[in-house]
């Protein structure tokens, strides 16, 4: 059913919390999601050309690299890209058949694949690019939140989260309830001022991305100017200076 | 976004068909019913079948194409699944009113018939441009001008494909040519107007809001996450070269409009209504496929922001 399931506070809401501070931009989390979920109950996650020239298949997790630059200082920072659970999911209010949908007891997106007739229309409704369409089963693909992880019984308690998660050398990713203000990964959003991406066009993702912390290193400038003074040892300094300065 | 045949068939189609049976419909309910039964009854088969064609077409490009049945129930929410009901509507409703026509109901019920089958036509054309104009990620689509664009596009090609049928079965279409250049007048100043409104728009968002920074901070991408196109890539971040977008809008007023407007106008005014009807339809039919590539071709959507696109 396509219809959004009523959101009530306090709510469940599962989600990722990503630290764009501590994200080295390894791809860990995007290799270990794809293994995990290669390996899931809805079949291989496909690749095309494996070993040619132009390789391409379906991932749930692409990891961007950019160059910021605020108030003349730059630096890089890596940036994972995947599907927000979004409160507001057009992906799931767009889908004719039904297989595009939002729980309503976790608020995880999900699409059934066996319903799915492969229009792609939610990939179009949604403005982050998390859905990638399946070009050998002929239907649509995204992340599921490692559902088949967390809900896992069989599991030690401290595995039950996402692939991506449990991988992640920095511990740049964070897994929990955003809709518990209480949890810990409520409290990292609030402390760390957690934002949520392209707000402005309402599709109120649960995802948070903690900003980099300010980087600007207070040290004087390495090339101090020339003394200046009165002589001839200030005066030939000073023509040093101009020398090697030009 | 990528310019998949099989929607560019699907849009122009069924503009040509349901705009066909918005003036058949029209007509009728006007009280100016068809000048034959047999008329009608062609109109609606003709109208009918490039719907249905349009209707196949469209599921080329379906994953799963026998699971095309499952997109009518989502009608509550999708507009995909609205149009798909809408379009299944339409072919019981305009062959009643058909077999009114055949069969000579008279007055009330072909006034009736008439005006249902116009609307649930009309209806069908708002329901595919609501497919468009619902998706928030893409400023060219999701705009007012998209669902008056289209509804103008099917009666302008509609009244084309109705005064060729008319010459064809009567040897003239004095009004119906007239009607059809004035159609394309109007059809293209909505265009125009789009183009102005959307060259006008800044971009929905920048590369720092997409990634979740301040704008105060300026963002440029250093390393892709792959090194060859992905899906995202090919459909979403599809470009036309400015140079060719701007040669393709004048051929779009060229051959959708003002070439159809001049043969309509010779229709209408001279006793070659038939072979000038029958150009005015050939090239309204080019033109649109080309007015419908550039609608999808010069549409951005913003994730293609991630990859550093400009949207």
């Amino acid at each position: 059913m396509t219809m959004l399931p009523r959101s009530t506070p306090g709510s469940r809401k599962l989600g990722l919390v990503i630290d764009l501070d501590t994200c080295v931009g390894c791809h860990a989390c995007a290799v270990n999601c794809k293994e995990w979920n290669t390996g899931g109950e809805k079949g291989v996650l496909p690749d095309y050309d494996k070993y040619g020239g132009q390789p391409d298949g379906v991932w749930f997790n692409r990891i961007h690299s950019y160059e910021t630059t605020e108030s003349g200082c730059s630096r890089t920072v890596n940036f994972p890209r995947s599907c927000l659970h979004c409160e507001n999911p057009l992906c799931v209010t767009v889908c004719p058949t039904g297989a595009s949908y939002k729980r309503a007891d976790d608020g995880i997106v999900l699409v059934d694949t066996d319903l799915c007739i492969g229009c792609k229309l939610c990939s179009w409704a949604c403005p982050y690019g998390a859905r990638e369409f399946d070009e050998d089963e002929g239907v649509m693909r995204k992340c599921t939140l490692c559902v088949d992880r967390i809900y896992d019984e069989s599991l030690p308690e401290a595995e039950r989260e996402p692939a991506c998660v449990a991988t992640c050398p920095a511990r740049a990713r964070h897994f929990g309830d955003l809709g518990d203000p209480e949890s810990e990964v409520s409290k990292l959003v609030a402390e760390r001022g957690g934002r949520e991406l392209l707000g402005e066009l309402g599709y109120r993702p649960t995802n948070r991305y903690l900003p980099p912390r300010r980087a600007t290193i207070a040290a004087a400038p390495l090339e101090a100017p020339a003394q200046t003074g009165r002589g001839i040892g200030a005066a030939l300094l000073g023509l040093l200076d101009r020398a090697l300065s030009r | 976004m990528n310019p998949a045949a099989s929607v560019l068939l699907l849009t122009t189609l069924t503009g040509f068909a349901y705009g066909l049976l918005a003036w058949i419909g029209g007509f009728a309910a006007a009280g100016v019913p068809p000048r034959s039964p047999g008329f009608a009854v062609v109109g609606v088969v003709i109208a009918l079948m490039a719907a249905s064609a349009g209707l196949f077409a469209s599921m080329w490009h379906l994953g799963r194409k026998e699971r095309a049945w499952r997109a009518f129930s989502q009608w509550r929410s999708s507009w995909l699944s609205r149009e798909g009901v809408a379009a299944v509507l339409v072919y019981p409703i305009a062959a009643g009113f058909a077999a009114a026509a055949w069969f000579d109901f008279g007055g009330t019920a072909m006034r009736a018939l008439g005006a249902l089958t116009a609307v649930a036509s009309l209806a069908t054309v708002y329901c595919t441009a609501m497919i468009y104009a619902s998706l928030k990620p893409i400023r060219q689509w999701h705009n007012p001008h998209t669902a008056t664009d289209y509804l103008i596009f099917a009666i302008y090609s509609g009244a084309a494909l109705y005064a060729t049928l008319h010459a064809l079965a009567f040897g003239h279409a004095r009004r119906a040519a007239a009607i059809t250049a004035a159609a394309a007048v109007i059809a293209w100043f909505a265009k125009q107007a789009y183009w102005r409104y959307v060259d006008g728009q800044t971009p929905l968002a920048t590369l720092a809001a997409a990634i979740g920074l301040p704008e105060s901070i300026e963002a440029r991408p250093l390393d892709s996450p792959h090194f060859t196109e992905n899906y995202i890539l090919r459909e979403m971040g599809f470009r036309v070269a400015r140079r060719h977008a701007a040669k393709l809008r004048r051929l779009t007023l060229l051959i959708a409009f003002l070439l159809p407007f001049g043969f309509s106008m010779i229709a209408s005014l001279t006793p070659w209504s038939l072979v000038a009807c029958t150009l005015a339809l050939a090239f309204a039919a080019v033109g649109m496929f080309v007015e419908r590539w550039l609608f999808f071709a010069e549409a951005t959507h913003v994730s293609a922001l991630y990859y550093g696109r400009t949207i």
